[in-house]
């Protein structure tokens, strides 16, 4: 079944290059050119999830979601901000807003973020034992096991495998890395979180034959079942 | 550049006027009080003397009869001591029985109180103006006893022209004060004006003249001289940093074309594209972090932000951050050791972090391997300090000042994905948390520390 997108965006170009992208990836796309329209359609219903720029003629971002929140809809809602300061974050996730993503960003983490929002209610089974091909973490013992043989992690490697274990076959940014496990909203200047990764590629993928955590190009990692 | 000084000499001119007009007003309801008094004066007086003959005479009357007041009014008009001294007495027809005036003077009835009349003197037959009281006798006769009244005529005239010529003189002086008093003041004010002016016409060097006196124009000058060099040092540094950024997003856009031109080149091979692509991509995400870190600089500078402090535990803060760029270290084999602490303290904890990372990432820059990094927290009476000292080259003394403004890198060549703000935001952030950035060499190495207030 199609998964049905709405974009609400009021920049010509950026609003079509959104809906063919998402478009070419299988989605079924909605647009709206400002809040008052968005607000129409979102209420309207059927929609997976809603991307939602914070700054709109009409029906401003912030209010939209406060509405479409009020409404009783449920609809995951990613904000798109062209200001990067952390509190315009805080305050579109205070709105009600489930991710946010600053301007100007690229459209494969954009998509990441989608998908990861899309499979956010499984993620909510919560288990004890969370598995990847040959790999098994008890979240209970604090325990990671590869074929069977014990790893030894420090709690930042546990937790960032967590982060990978929970978000599976999806691809995962820096950023996301950033903000999920560390908590940083600063884009740091060196390749800190790909150091971070390859430390817990050492530790993961030790006499395995395949690497675990694979590198997207251009948009991050991604660890997958296959 | 002349036309505010005539709009000053204008207001001069109404100031010079307005006080003129101020203060002559001011004499001339003084020396008018003055005459009128004095005129009132000396009419009382001869209205009282005029009384006390006229009581006089009537004494005379009652003791002596009408034959005795007779005599006695010519005694007193041949007497004459008093010159101006007039008297008329006649019978109830009118006609005349004694006094120096020709004839009763028409429409004055007896006892109708003080009248000024023209009237012919019989002895000289001059025309006078006299003051005069009446009453009627009880036979019916009429006294009438007056006073000449140009003496006083004359001494109503000079008081007048005193006053007159006082006036004038008020008017002169206070002209020339008025105008003494305003050029004092306007040449100060022209002063400022001038300095305004050159400013204006592009001369930032130029201070009001300050004259030494101590004064309230001296105090003013030095105040607005203090906002002029804040403000040169300000247009100093946004210069600077225009300029910096023209010229620091000159390479990566010019790189930037060149990649996407050898895109557009079909003659390329496909691989090549792929890397040109792949480096173009990296320019742009270079060029937008640039932005992005200006934008957070001159939010933080801006005070933006404030509203979200909350109480730090900084200690905490900075063991996370250090352990985040542990890896890093580890790889250049360098060691980051943490001392001290600095307890908690109000602040913005996600750009407090950013803050620290930077130093971090520039400390690590600069460390050699095998080298130690030490993160020292303290908790002084200035406030929390945080300070990252590396055991690297250090840097010229003479670009330790320069080294929080934006776009000072020590490489020229500028290899690395620094940006050249990073010490810049570390030192807006610094501000805004009411504390200071510094720099230190510390032979070897570099100290770089931020003080936040508490």
């Amino acid at each position: 079944m199609s998964r049905r997108l709405l974009i609400v965006e009021d920049d010509t170009d950026t609003r079509e290059f959104l809906a063919k992208g998402f478009t070419e990836e299988g989605f079924t796309v909605e647009t709206a050119p400002d809040g008052r329209e968005g607000l129409y359609h979102a209420t309207d219903g059927g929609f997976d999830a809603i991307v939602l720029d914070r700054m709109l003629p009409g029906l401003d971002g912030l209010a939209l979601i406060k509405s479409i929140r009020a409404a009783g809809l449920k609809t995951p809602v990613l904000m798109l901000t062209a200001m990067s300061a952390v509190d315009e974050r805080v305050k579109g996730l205070r709105a009600g807003a489930d991710d946010y993503l600053v301007k100007p960003f690229s459209f494969q983490e954009l998509h990441a973020r989608i998908e990861a929002l899309l499979r956010r209610p499984q993620d909510t089974e919560e288990s004890a034992l969370l598995t990847c091909r040959d790999l098994e973490m008890d979240l209970l013992k604090r325990r990671v096991t590869r074929a069977g043989r014990e790893l030894t992690l420090t709690p930042r490697e546990f937790q960032i495998l967590e982060f990978f274990l929970r978000r599976k076959n999806r691809v995962i940014s820096r950023t996301m890395l950033l903000e999920g496990v560390w908590e940083y909203h600063f884009d740091p200047n060196t390749n800190i979180v790909d150091v971070h990764i390859s430390k817990l590629r050492r530790a993961v993928d030790e006499g395995a034959d395949a690497p675990l955590i694979e590198t997207v190009r251009g948009a991050g990692y991604m660890m997958s079942d296959g | 550049m002349a036309k505010p000084l005539i709009l000053w000499r204008n207001a001069r001119t109404r100031l010079v006027l307005a006080s003129m007009v101020l203060s002559t007003a001011l004499t001339a309801l003084v020396l008018g009080l003055v005459y009128v008094t004095a005129n009132r004066t000396i009419e009382n007086e001869t209205r009282s003397v005029v009384t006390a003959e006229l009581a006089g005479l009537r004494d005379e009357y009652e003791r002596l009869g009408t034959i005795g007041l007779m005599a006695a009014i010519d005694r007193r008009v041949k007497d004459a001591a008093d010159r101006d001294a007039l008297y008329l007495l006649t019978d109830a027809q009118g006609n005349v029985l004694a006094g120096n005036l020709a004839r009763w003077p028409e429409g004055i009835e007896p006892g109708s109180g003080w009248v000024d009349l023209d009237l012919t003197k019989m002895s000289s037959g001059e025309d006078v103006s006299i003051s005069a009281a009446s009453i009627r006798l009880p036979l019916y006769e009429r006294l009438l006893v007056g006073r000449d009244a140009s003496a006083r005529q004359q001494l109503d005239r000079v008081l007048l022209r005193s006053v007159g010529l006082a006036l004038l003189a008020a008017l002169a002086l206070s002209l020339l004060t008025g105008w003494l008093l305003t050029r004092l003041v306007f040449s100060r004010l022209s002063d400022i004006a001038q300095t305004a002016d050159d400013i204006v016409s592009g001369d930032l060097s130029r201070r009001i003249p300050v004259r030494g006196s101590g004064d309230e124009f001296d105090q003013m000058a030095q105040t607005l001289n203090d906002m002029l060099d804040k403000i040169e040092e300000l247009i100093g540094n946004l210069r600077m940093t225009t300029n910096s950024i023209a010229h620091d997003l000159r390479s990566p856009l010019s790189r930037l074309r060149q990649r996407v031109e050898s895109l557009t080149d079909p003659a390329s091979a496909a691989s090549d594209r792929e890397a040109d692509a792949a480096r173009a991509l990296a320019e742009v995400d270079h060029l937008l972090r640039v932005f992005s870190q200006l934008t957070e600089i001159s939010r933080a500078e801006a005070g933006l932000g404030r509203d979200e402090f909350e109480d730090v535990d900084v200690d905490a803060l900075v063991r996370d951050v250090t352990e985040f760029y542990e890896p890093v270290a580890a790889d250049q084999d360098v060691q980051i050791v943490i001392e001290g602490t600095a307890g908690r303290g109000p602040g913005h904890k996600p750009l407090l972090a950013q803050a620290l990372s930077n130093l971090l990432e520039n400390a690590l820059r600069y460390a050699p391997a095998g080298s130690t990094l030490t993160v020292a927290l303290a908790n002084v009476d200035e406030g929390l300090t945080l300070s990252v000292l590396d055991q690297g080259p250090g840097v010229p003394d003479e670009k330790l000042d320069r080294l929080a403004q934006p776009f000072v890198t020590l490489d020229p060549a500028r290899t690395d994905q620094s940006s050249g703000l990073g010490l810049a935001l570390v030192a807006a952030i610094a501000r805004m948390h009411g504390g200071r950035f510094e720099a230190r060499n510390r032979k070897p190495g570099l100290e770089a520390a931020i003080t936040l207030a508490r």
